[in-house]
Formats: C-alpha cells, structure tokens, sequence
C-alpha cells in the first residue's frame, strides 16, 4: 500500500501549478536593471569610490571654476605669490587640520599655490579621463556590435584592425599621437588618446555579440521582422549594455593613468597648462626639497583612478549573474543558532531551489 | 527515530535517512529546500526520487556527502550501515566519497575534467581509495570500462572526455562510480542529456549492473518512463516534502496523493491514441532477429516489390496517406532542399539537412522527430529564412523563398511565427513581455498606441494569461507562462505556418501537458499550420496528425502518427520507438524484453 | 598544428607591415625636423633649412621613404640591414640596437617571471579564500597597485629604495615600533592566507610572527646588512623547508617515497654547499657553466626521485628535479652575495650600493659573481617598478580564472571521488584555471614594454624604450621606427608563444589543430 504522506498539499488547480516555485519570489518585481543597482549599491567599495570621487570632481571643479565661471578657491593657478613658509611649505599641517591657510597644499619655487594647480590639473586629467572614456565607448561599442553581429569579412577586418593596435604597448602610440596633436589642447588630446583604447572593448564586445546572436530571441525578433539595426540596438545592445560601461569604467581608469603618463614624459599636456602628470613631471627634481609639489599631484590621481577601479568591481560584481555573496561559515553559525532559538523565523519554503544554481559557491570549509 | 543499533543485520538497509532536511543560506534567511525526508535504502534495491524541477530531490541527494553549495546546511540524520553522515567531519567524509557512496552526474559533458584522459580519471578514483600502483589501477580500470562495455578499452583508456560520445562519456561516469564498489550508488538525472536511443542503452547497463553489484541505487530522475524502468520503490517529492512513498506497482497503478495522480497523467503515453501501443504492427520477433534491416511490404496497388531496408539508409519511406493532401496551397513545401551552416571563418559550410522532401498542407500539424544533430532544427530554421537552402526549393505559403536575401523575406516573414524550445532565451530579457508580443505588429502592420495595446490584450487572453502580466519582464515569469508568451508572440501575425522548435521540451511534465493543451485549443481556433519539432515521440504523438522522422540529415520516413507509431518501416524509427520508456512498469517491461533482444542481436 | 602558427605567423606579419606604414605616416607628421632651425637668427637660414631637407630626403614623398625605409629593412632577411641613421648623433640605428634590446629583455624577463609567479600564487590563495579578510585585503592592494602611476612610483622608489635605503644601510638601525608593525603583519597576513579553525589560525599567526621576528632580529643582530650572505645555514633552512613545501604541493607527505625523494635532495644540495664553494673559488664562472650545472642540478634531482622508485617515481622525480632547482638557485644567490663587502667597499660604489641610474656601474671590473651583483643592484628598483605593475594583472587574473573554474562540474566531480582538497585545487583546479592565462602572458609583455619606457627614462637604463623617448624628443625618425619593428616583432613571438603554449596545455585545441 502506498503511503500519501500529507494529503493536504493538494496542487494548486489553476495556472501552472508552478507558480509556488521560487523564481517569482527571489524577482518579486523587480527588473534586471533593478537587481543590477541594488546589487551594485550593496557594493561598499564602489559605493566608497563613488563618493569620494564625486566629492574629489566637485572640489576640482568648484575651486577653480570652469571656463569663464571663476571658482571659490582665492588663488589661481597660474598666478605667483608671496612665498610664506620657508620653501613655500603647506600652511595645511597636521597640528593644526582645521585651519588649512592660504596655501594649503604648499607653494612652488616661484610662489604658485599648489592646491590651485592640483585643483587644476584634477579638472584637466578628469575632463581628458572622460572624453577618452566617450570615445572609446563609441568607437569599440560600434566596432564590436558590427564585427560581432556580421561576422564573415568584417569581423575579420576589424578585428585585424584591433590586432594592429594591440602589437604595440598604448604609451608608444599615445606618446606618437600626442606628439602629433602637441600644438593643440587637451581636448584634442583626449580625442587622440580614445582613438586608440577602444580596443579592448571592442573585443568584449564583439564577444558579447557573437553570444547574444545565438541567443534566440535575435531570431525570433528577426522573425517578427525587425531589420538589422533594430536588431543591434533595441534588442542586442541593451543586453550588452552591462559589458559596455563596466569596461569603459575600467577604461577610464586606465585612461587617466595613461594621459598622466604622457603628460610626464613631455608627450601630453604641456606647460603652462596643467594636468596631474605634467605637475609631477614638472616638480620630480624637487623631491628632495619640497616634497609636497609632489606628493600631491601623485595622491589625486591614485585617488581617481583607485576609485574609478571600485567602482568597475562593483559594476562588474553587480552585472554578473553568478556573483552572489556567500556568507562566511561563521556568519550562517551564527545564523543557525539565532534560529534554534526562534524557530518560528523560517524563510518561505522551497525557496532555495533555484539559488545554489545561481550562487558561486564559496570556499568549501577547511579541512580540519 | 529506528533504532539503528543492529543495523548491519543481513537485509538492514544500507542507508537510512530519516527527517533530512536541507536548507539554504540566502540574502540574510534561511530558506527551507527540503524537509522531512526519511527513507531507506537496502542492498540491490533501486529507490528512485521522482520531483519537478525545484521540488528539492537533487539538493536532499547531495547533502549525504556534504557536497552542498557553501551556503547551505543540512539537518536531521542519514546513516549508511549505521554511520551517521550529516554532520560528519570532512576528513572522514572524504573516505566516504568515491568509496563508500558515489555519484553519477547529470551532465558527462562537464563532469569529467577535459585536460586529463578519462582512464587516469578512473584511476585516480582508485588509486586515492586503494594503495594500488598505477599498473594495477590501470588493469582494474580498464576491467570496469569492459564492465560499463566501452568499446576497444584500451585505446579508450587515454582518450580525452571530448573524444568521447556523450553515451560514452556517461559510462566512463558510471565506471568511475563503481570503482571501489560502493554501498550506495546515487545517479542524479543520469540519462537526462543524452539521446533516448542512449538513454536506453545506459539504463540497460545500470541495470544489468544492478544485478551483478550488491549496492543500494538513489534514482533521482523527473523521467516517469526512467523510473517504470529501473525503481523497486519511489518517493514523490514536491516543494522540498516528500508526498507519496510506495513500491513501484504501488505508485504506478494506485497512486494515492493527488500531485502523484496529476503528475502521471501529465506525462505523455506513447502509444496511447494507437490499438495496440507503439511498435503493436510489428512482428516483433522478426524484428528482433535482424534490427537492422526491415522488408517493406509491396505496395499492392503499384505492384513494386518488397524492399529491404537497412539500418542506414537514407532513403524516405512514405506510409500511405504520407504526403500531405492536395487541396489549397501548401503551407511549406521542400523539394529536394538541401540546408547548409554558412562558412564562418576556419569553420568550413556544413550541410545539416539532404534533399527534403516534405510537404505541409493548409492548417496541418506535422510532427518531425529525431534526435540531436539529426538536422530537425536545420528545417525549421530554413522555413523561417534563417539558414539557405543550397539546393532544391522551399516554398512557405506559396512563395519561393529559395535565395531571397534578408531584406526580400521580410515581408514573407508575416506568414510564419516560431516558438523556441528555450522560453528563457527566446524573449528579450530587456524588454517587457507585452513590447516583445507587440514587435510583429509594429513592425508589419505598424501598429502603436491603443490598437496595438488591444490587440496585445486579446493576445494574452488567448494564451491564458492575466492582462496585467504585459508589462513584467521575461525573467519574473515562470517558465511556462514564458513559453505562453513565447506562442502570444509567434501567433501575433495569425501566420499561417507555426514552427514550433521544441517548444515544450525545456518545461517540467506538469507544465508541458497544459502547454500542449493550451497549443492544441489555438490550432483549432486560429487553425494554423505547424512543423512541430521535437525529439520526443510521445509529444509529438499527442498532437501531430503526420510524423515524419530524421536521422543524420536525412528524412528516413514520413507517414500518418498513427502508422509511423503502430507500424514504423525504417529500422531507426523501429529502434528509436522501441528505446522510449512508457510511464507503465509492466508495459515498460515486455517493451524493454523486446528492446534488449534488438539491441543484443545488433551487439554481435 | 604547424600550419596553424604558421597562419597566425603570416597574419601577424602582415597586420605589422600595415601597422609600420601607418606609424611612418602618422611620425612624419608629428616630428619637426627644423625645431631646431625655428629660433635660429643665423643669416644662412635658408640654406640651413636646405641642408636639413636633403640631409633627411625631405623632398621625397613619404610613402616614398617609407618604402626606402622597407627596402632596409627587408635587407635584414639577407643579412644587410639597414635601418636608417637618427640625424642628430649621426649613429646607425642598428648600432643602437644591440644593447638597447639585450637591456629591455634583461628588464622584462625579470618582471615578468617574478610577477607570474607572485601573482599565481597570491591570485590562487585569494580564491581560494574568497570573501575572507585576506581576499578584500589582496582585492585592494591590487586595484592600488592598478591606479599607481608609474613614474610616480618609479621617482618615490629611487628616493626611499635607493638613496634612503642606502642610507639606511651605511647605518641599519630599526626602532621597535616598525620591527613590531612587521611581526604582527607578517602573522596575519599568513594567518589569513592559510585559515582553517580558530585553533589554527592562532597556530599560525604565533610561529609565522615569531619567525618573522627571529629573522629581524637576526639580522639586526649579526649585521647581516654589512655582509649579508645566505650561508650553508640559510641554505639548509631554506632547502628543506622548500623541500617540505614542494612535496607537500605536488604529492602531499603522505607519499613517502616522494618525501623521502625530496628531503635526499635537500640534504645532497646541502653537503655539496662546501665542494660548490672550492669549485666557485677555482674555476672561472660563465653563464655557460651556470647552464650546465643547472642541467646537471635537474638531472641529480630527478635521478634521486626515480632511484626511490615504487609507483610513482615520476612524480617523485618531478619533485626533486623542483626542488633541486630551488636550492641551486639559493646556492647561486648565496655565491652572488659573498661578494657584497667587496662590491660595497668599490670606489665607484662608495658604500651606497643600491643603484639609481644605468644599467650597469660604468667602467667596473671583477669576476663574473661581482659583475652579477652589479647587475642585480642596478636591475632591483626598474624590476620591482614594472613588477607592480604586473603582479596585480596576474593575481585578479588567476583569481577570476580560480573562482570560475572551483565552480565547474568536474570539480564536484572531484569532490565526489573522494579527492583531497590539496589533489582538487592543484591537480583539476590550477591546471584549468592557467589555461586562459597563456592569453594573458603575451599582452602583459606588450603592457610592460610601454611600463618599460617610462621606468627605463627614469632610472636612466639604457633599453629600448629610453632610446624611443631620446628619439621623440630630438625628433628623429629612425630609432622609432626601429622600436616600433622591434617592439610588433616581440610582441608577435610572443603571441605565437602564448598560441603554442595553449595548444600545448589543451588536449581539446591539441587534437583538432
């Protein structure tokens, strides 16, 4: 005789008679992108880096004003002034933090402020950071959707294309091409500079095309009659969107790394404009005299480009399906114990079934 | 709680559970995946798991040998002889792996490691349980790949996993489990990826080995045929509880619990529209005396000599009555088409279908059956202008579509809607599902506002779904309320051709029944015509007037269901019908006599 | 397989050819010629002017010159290379070359063999202990070592490693507080980076403390600053423990034999100390010599493993053969150091013997060990510059590689056979998880030749990359060129390398190439 053990589990007559499984429940309402953000705001480093970035561009940006709107910030970065500390040191010390002086950040040689310049320099490294950002963004999106999405000769072509700048390290092309464009600002350096790190991207992105093509719902849209542009951009490339801006993040960083970088060697932004490598380039002889000409200019772009890095992770962290934070064994102990005690808190039942799948498992625990 | 004190006695089971539960660490709760569970397992014995997707069968399994995911706990008692396994310490549990328990996968694909060959595999299976040296291990593992019957065992024995078929590569699995001869055997969907003329030499093995080891077998499968073929007893699991335990006969013929009796009648009997059941117009003896070949019966009307077919004929076998009739314009035609894979890049073109023949007339549903890489897809794909045709011609609702370029067969495209196998993948996880039922008619009869609104509407209602589901995105859906979008969608246009590529083969046995019902309602009402692929007979059975049949890119044969179920002509079609199990042990059994005397006389 | 590279060699070819003509065209524009000419007041001005176009053949269309400057090059396939003249110091470029190219590999293979193997390890460990403290703790120093510039870095480094380090040197003297500081990090660091229980952890953090601070303080304490050497002492500790270490990573000690095989081979590296000390002393050392007695190291530990036989002699031959490798290096560097109070007392050295700029003290003498010390001071700051650069690359790399392969079937499957966790991560994990990585080598080559253009700029080291910077700057055109050809050149061997590697490492590319 069979045995029914709980009869009273009757299933459910309408509708699929799945609808008690679980997926609906981890989702309840909320849309990919809706996951994405939470995930990513859950994030503590890109949240972290978010802020202090904010705050680094606010103050670059305030103090010295932009284009013909003058900043907050008394000195300007060009203008000489009374030496005050012997050297030109901080008037900003330790011993005192709340009165930061007139020169903050120091003074150089001829008596320019520091903090005017590094302000400066900031609003320069960060508006070239984001021109090559855009235009690498544009560039590798198109070039990777079109050699992804038709493939044959194209992609072939493009992707020699690709080849062609990847053979050759990004400072040397850079240092050639912002040799060529010297004579002109840093906007046009920007521009120079983003014509030649889209290439990563592009390959991401091409990668990401040739998978999403299999990927039956670009049949069934071509079936529904959608033509090739449609199909790119309103179906494939919001898919791909994730990929697109957690790279041109990390692109960014490696953006601003590079502009200074030529910028030191003499091959980027050049005196008497300013930007956070010409300032270290500019002050590297004076370490051993006044430091802080060089300390500074050093700790804003390690701030930058350190932030702009957590906020990539948390980006990349957020868009990947798989990544779901494991708790450590202690923390579910500590869990399983609460629980003993209040037996009444259980979670909603057979919700799990579809996490483990989804979940990257952690580190199995140690053996003893 | 047994008392477990004596439970090494002769006829004691060799594994006991009892109150398993298993639960997952989530985004700060706990979430229950099973609970309950207690049964036993004695030796020789085959308990099969029997559950949909979700219902917790796979996590309670793996929590006997601490292979959980990170985040998840189990509770309760499971004792092998008499050893208690949950919460044993992971040095001791290591001995148990492998040795004591072991474990057939899912997936052979990705079970074994692709960089090392599949005998050092086995014989590092051996060698970690056994101080054995590496010639012995070697003598014993290819003593079990003679055992699990892997052909020519010795250059096999350093073959890499993808040298291997997926059949192959599932007994090189097995062979790795029955190492150290386990006490208890547990195989987690085991034939569920492979072929069903695979599966059925594979469950013919696990059962010839059922009688030659003295290990306790965990079946867990969503398969009812798998388990009318192998288990002695089942548990029926739902939602992490166990509803029903029984013996097999039990379960079968008298199921007590109402989510049983749902689920067996969800399942698709092939055979069941057929006097006689499948392969009844057979003599069933002759054809296990040569299953190679057949002798068509002559034609009596033409007067053509009877004709013998041999297994790998590529020739099509057309039933009487197997062309589609004649009357108003065909909504598919392939003359002699042959369908290629463009070349892409160092990847040569590859001809996935031969000269096709087929024919399908106005308002007609046709099965077509086959099993992986037999070309099925290929067709489909080619109807819908995705893949050229090379040769021949293929005609969709009257039009000669041979040729056209993308930009020529947009307007053609009206006419045809497809369903995908994959709901998942099939509708654009970035858009809401009611834009996705929306696109055709905007883009073919450039409807916006509220038109397009209404007619979205009466599309949802047609498919059984609230109105209000329009505006949720692909992903808060289940699986079988994508695939009713998924039908919205395609049906959208009205075409007057569907093809429907697998449409239900991704959805549990529950799921699929009231989607073939809900599939066969809108044929009726809308009465379009469909080439409904799929590679289970038993589905197609149940809705398709005329099956036609693929093997290796050819269509070998073409006729009524009813005559291709009851009296198939072609050796494959014999075989393939012969492999599916039927959710019937006793069925299941004269079926299986008859299928192993095939599959025995082909061996020598 | 050969077609296979030989396409990908072909492919390359072409897509450098194309990229030399873009660069030729796009460097014509960017060099003045006449930078020099422009605030010149000489009343000859305008034959200058016209001396300077003939001298560089100006006139010329430059899709011209570029193809004269092809035809030199192609001269290099029959042995007659010409590579053009840089105007200013009026030397052949080719003569430049030599040098400048033996410095930059000398750079990067150093960075880059210390990098890969850093960051394996450190990446492998981060997975392994994902989401622990050590893992956010890697996590972070690595985006850091990511958003550092280099030149910055470059510039702080031979401030504090070279001319305060040298300082320091001249009188070594550490305060408590630091040698604490180090103590307690060196316990937690290996604390978190081994884990297991609470009972472990604390194991772990007391012997990893105490012996960080018994080697503070023995260094302190017998001067080893003034002469530091490894001695036979430092060589036995180091043998076995590196013996234990090894054994325990490849076949774990409960293989006997394999132990036994190893700890043989630490014991013969330990008493043939002294005979190696007498055979250094009388015969003249080369780097011939070194590679013959490096083979012959290999071959005793791999003898020494096979001689202890059973069933896995192989594995135990591969063992030794490691660590016999190990020891022969520490022996190297033990010799190399012996010459320190020599090298430090050298007038040209002066007592400040960590170098800042060069690659070499010029005009120095003295036996192979001292000239290989003199490199090692002058390769120290450039390398640890680039290796940050890289190190990071390899660790989020490994680590990515790591996680997503612990979360593969067969790694279960693994698990299911009743596999160790030692025999899961090293045997099925870390030997798919390094596959893709032989895609990663050859960009981060590329990547660290552009890092070696600015390191080498600042510590004035006579490589490639400075002669690429000198050669902008004086707005010559040739020395580019050739950097560029050399540079695609490297760049492509090393691809073909990563390609051959992989095909090596991958039984599925194996058998369908």
């Amino acid at each position: 005789m069979s045995t029914p053990l709980n009869t009273h589990d009757t299933p459910e007559a309408h509708g699929d008679g799945e609808n008690s499984s679980i997926e609906l429940k981890e989702t309840e309402g909320l849309s990919q992108s809706a996951i994405v953000w939470r995930k990513f705001i859950r994030h503590t480093g890109a949240i972290v880096g978010f802020t202090v970035l904010g705050l680094v561009a606010l103050l670059a940006f305030t103090s010295q004003g932009v284009g013909p709107i003058p900043g907050w910030w008394i000195h300007g970065h060009q203008a000489s002034n009374p030496v005050i500390n012997p050297s030109g040191a901080p008037t900003w010390t330790l011993a005192n933090p709340f009165e930061p002086g007139p020169h903050p950040f120091g003074q150089d040689d001829i008596g320019r402020d520091n903090f005017a310049r590094v302000m400066k320099g900031t609003q320069i490294s960060i508006m070239v950071m984001l021109i090559i950002g855009a235009i690498s963004m544009v560039i590798g999106t198109v070039v990777g959707a079109l050699a992804g999405f038709y493939r044959g000769w194209l992609d072939a072509a493009l992707m020699r294309i690709t080849d062609g700048f990847i053979i050759l390290p990004t400072i040397v092309v850079g240092a050639i091409l912002g040799k060529l464009v010297s004579n002109s600002n840093a906007v046009m350096l920007g521009v120079a500079l983003g014509a030649i790190l889209w290439t990563g991207l592009a390959r991401l992105v091409r990668g990401e095309f040739l998978a999403l093509r299999e990927r039956e719902f670009v049949d069934s849209a071509r079936v529904a009659g959608a033509s090739d542009f449609r199909i790119m951009f309103k179906h494939m490339l919001p898919n791909a969107l994730g990929v697109v801006i957690v790279n041109t993040t990390l692109l960014m960083s490696q953006a601003i790394v590079l502009e200074t970088a030529l910028s030191f060697l003499g091959f980027g932004i050049r005196s008497p404009e300013v930007s956070l490598g010409a300032l270290i380039n500019e002050y590297q002889t004076a370490f051993s005299t006044r430091p802080w000409l060089f300390w500074w200019p050093g700790l804003f772009i390690i701030v930058i480009a350190l932030c702009i890095n957590f906020i990539g992770d948390g980006l990349r962290d957020a868009n990947d399906p798989r990544q779901k934070k494991i708790p450590s064994q202690r923390q579910m102990d500590r869990a399983a114990k609460r629980e003993a005690e209040a037996p009444a808190a259980g979670g909603i039942r057979g919700d799990a079934a579809t996490h483990p799948n989804t979940a990257e498992p952690g580190p199995r625990p140690t053996e003893e | 709680m047994l008392d477990t004190t004596d439970a090494v006695a002769a006829g004691a089971p060799v594994l006991s559970v009892r109150d398993l539960g298993v639960r997952f660490w989530v985004g700060g709760e706990w979430f229950t995946a099973a609970e309950n569970i207690s049964y036993d397992v004695h030796p020789g014995e085959v308990l099969a798991i029997v559950g949909e997707s979700g219902s917790g069968k796979s996590q309670s399994s793996m929590s006997l040998i601490g292979l959980l995911p990170a985040n998840g706990r189990a509770s309760g008692s499971a004792k092998l002889r008499g050893r208690e396994l949950i919460g044993m310490p992971q040095s001791q549990m290591r001995e148990v792996r492998g040795d004591d328990i072991s474990i057939i996968f899912q997936e052979p694909m990705t079970a074994l490691n692709p960089v090392y060959t599949v005998g050092y595999q086995i014989v590092e299976t051996l060698r970690t349980h056994f101080d054995m040296g590496p010639s012995a291990a070697k003598e014993r593992a290819l003593e079990l790949m003679r055992l699990v019957e892997i052909p020519d065992p010795e250059k096999r024995f350093s073959s890499f996993p993808h040298q291997l078929s997926g059949g192959q590569r599932q007994r090189i699995m097995i062979a790795q489990a029955l190492a150290c001869d386990p006490t208890l055997l547990i195989a987690d969907e085991p034939t569920t990826a492979l072929d069903v003329t695979v599966q059925a030499e594979i469950l013919k093995l696990m059962r010839d080995l059922r009688e030659r080891i003295d290990s306790g077998i965990i079946l867990i499968t969503h398969d009812m045929g798998v388990v009318a073929d192998m288990a002695d007893r089942i548990i029926v699991m739902r939602n992490g509880r166990v509803v029903e335990a029984g013996t097999s006969a039990e379960i079968f013929s008298d199921p007590q619990h109402p989510y049983t009796r749902q689920l067996l009648d969800s399942v698709p009997h092939l055979g069941a529209n057929v006097r006689g059941g499948a392969l009844g117009g057979v003599d069933l003896a002759a054809m296990s005396e040569d299953p190679d070949h057949t002798v068509v019966a002559a034609d009596r009307e033409a007067e053509t000599a009877p004709l013998e077919v041999s297994l790998d004929s590529t020739d099509m076998l057309v039933h009487p009555g197997g062309e589609s009739s004649d009357t108003g314009v065909p909504a598919l035609r392939l003359r002699g088409a042959s369908i290629e894979y463009p070349a892409s890049g160092r990847q040569k073109a590859f001809r996935a279908a031969h000269r096709i023949d087929l024919g399908i007339g106005p308002g007609e549903v046709i099965g077509l059956v086959g099993e992986s890489g037999s070309g099925k897809t290929t067709i489909g794909r080619a109807a819908l202008g995705l893949l050229p045709v090379v040769e021949g011609s293929i005609e969709v609702v009257g039009t000669d579509i041979t040729g056209l370029k993308n930009s020529q067969l947009r307007k053609h495209r009206r006419d045809v809607g497809i369903v995908f196998q994959d709901p998942g993948s099939s509708l654009n996880p970035r858009l809401p599902v009611g834009e996705s039922i929306g696109e055709p008619l905007l883009l073919h009869e450039n409807l916006k506002g509220k038109p397009l609104s209404d007619r979205v509407e009466a599309l949802l209602d047609s498919v059984e779904l609230p109105r209000s589901m329009r505006n949720r995105y692909p992903h808060e859906l289940s699986g079988g309320q994508r695939q009713r979008i998924g039908i919205a969608r395609a049906l959208a246009l009205k075409p007057k051709l569907l093809i429907a590529d697998e449409p239900t083969s991704a959805l549990d046995v529950s799921v699929q029944a009231k989607v073939l019902r809900l599939f066969s309602d809108l044929q009726a009402e809308y009465g379009f015509a469909c080439l409904f692929i799929s590679h289970d007979l038993a589905v197609v059975e149940s809705v398709a007037a005329r099956i036609a049949v693929m093997r290796h890119g050819h269509i070998v044969e073409v006729g009524p269901s009813s005559a291709v179920i009851s009296a198939p002509l072609h050796p494959y079609t014999r075989r393939l019908l012969a492999a599916v199990p039927v959710p019937d042990p006793e069925e299941q059994r004269r079926r299986r006599e008859t299928r192993d005397a095939m599959l025995e006389a082909t061996a020598e | 397989m050969l077609t296979f590279l030989l396409r990908r060699f072909l492919s390359s070819a072409l897509v450098l050819l194309v990229v030399s003509f873009v660069i030729y065209l796009l460097l014509d524009a960017a060099m003045d010629y006449y930078y020099d000419l422009r605030t010149s007041t000489s009343p000859n001005i305008a034959a200058l002017y016209e001396s300077r176009t003939r001298l560089l053949n100006l006139d010329t269309p430059v899709i011209v010159r570029y193809f004269l400057w092809l035809g030199g090059v192609g001269g290099c396939l029959i042995g007659s290379c010409d590579l053009g003249t840089a105007w200013q110091s009026g030397q052949e470029v080719t003569s430049m070359l030599p040098g400048a190219i033996g410095n930059t590999i000398k750079l990067v293979t150093a960075a880059t063999i210390v990098s890969i193997v850093l960051g394996i390890g450190v990446g492998m460990i981060s997975a392994i202990r994902q989401y622990t403290g050590f893992d956010y703790f890697i996590t972070f120093v690595s985006f850091l070592l990511y958003s550092l510039p280099v030149f910055w870095v470059a510039v702080l480094l031979k401030q504090y490693g070279a001319i305060r380090f040298n300082n320091f040197l001249g009188d070594p003297a550490v305060g408590w507080t630091p040698i604490i500081v180090l103590t307690v990090f060196a316990g937690l660091f290996w604390m978190a980076a081994l884990g297991g229980t609470a009972k472990r952890r604390l194991i772990t953090f007391l012997v990893a403390a105490a012996a960080t601070f018994a080697t503070i303080y023995y260094i302190l304490a017998t001067g080893w600053f003034q002469s530091p050497s490894v001695g036979i002492v430092g060589v036995a500790v180091t043998g076995l423990a590196a013996a234990i270490v090894v054994v325990f990573l490849s076949t774990g000690l409960k293989n006997r034999r394999s132990l036994f095989s190893g700890l043989t081979v630490a014991v013969l590296g330990i008493a043939l100390y002294i005979p190696l000390q007498w055979l250094f002393y009388y015969v003249p050392m080369n780097w011939f010599l070194v590679l013959g007695l490096a083979v012959v190291t290999v071959l005793v530990g791999l003898g020494v493993g096979l001689a202890f036989g059973g069933p896995d002699k192989w594995a135990s031959a591969r063992t030794g053969a490691i660590i016999a490798v190990i020891i022969s290096v520490v022996v190297f560097f033990d010799r190399v150091f012996q010459e320190w109070g020599a090298y430090n007392r050298h007038p040209a050295i002066n007592g400040r013997p960590v170098a800042t700029i060069g690659a070499s003290t010029p005009n120095i003498e003295g036996s192979f060990w001292f000239l290989n010390l003199d490199t090692f001071t002058h390769l120290l700051l450039p390398s640890i510059a680039l290796i940050l650069i890289s190190f990071a690359t390899y660790t989020r790399y490994t680590r990515g590689s790591m996680l997503e392969v612990m979360n593969q079937d067969y790694i279960r499957t693994a698990r299911a056979k009743g596999l160790g966790e030692r025999t899961v991560i090293m045997r099925h994990a870390l030997r798919n998880a390094l596959l893709p990585l032989a895609s990663i080598i050859p960009v981060d080559i590329i990547t660290l030749i552009g890092g070696a253009v600015i390191t080498e700029t600042i510590f004035g080291w006579n490589g490639m990359g400075k002669m690429f910077i000198d050669a902008m700057n004086r707005n010559e055109l040739e020395p580019v060129m050739a950097y560029i050809l050399i540079t695609g050149i490297l760049a492509m061997v090393a691809n073909l390398v990563a390609d051959f590697l992989y095909a090596v490492l991958d039984p599925r590319i194996r058998v369908q190439a």
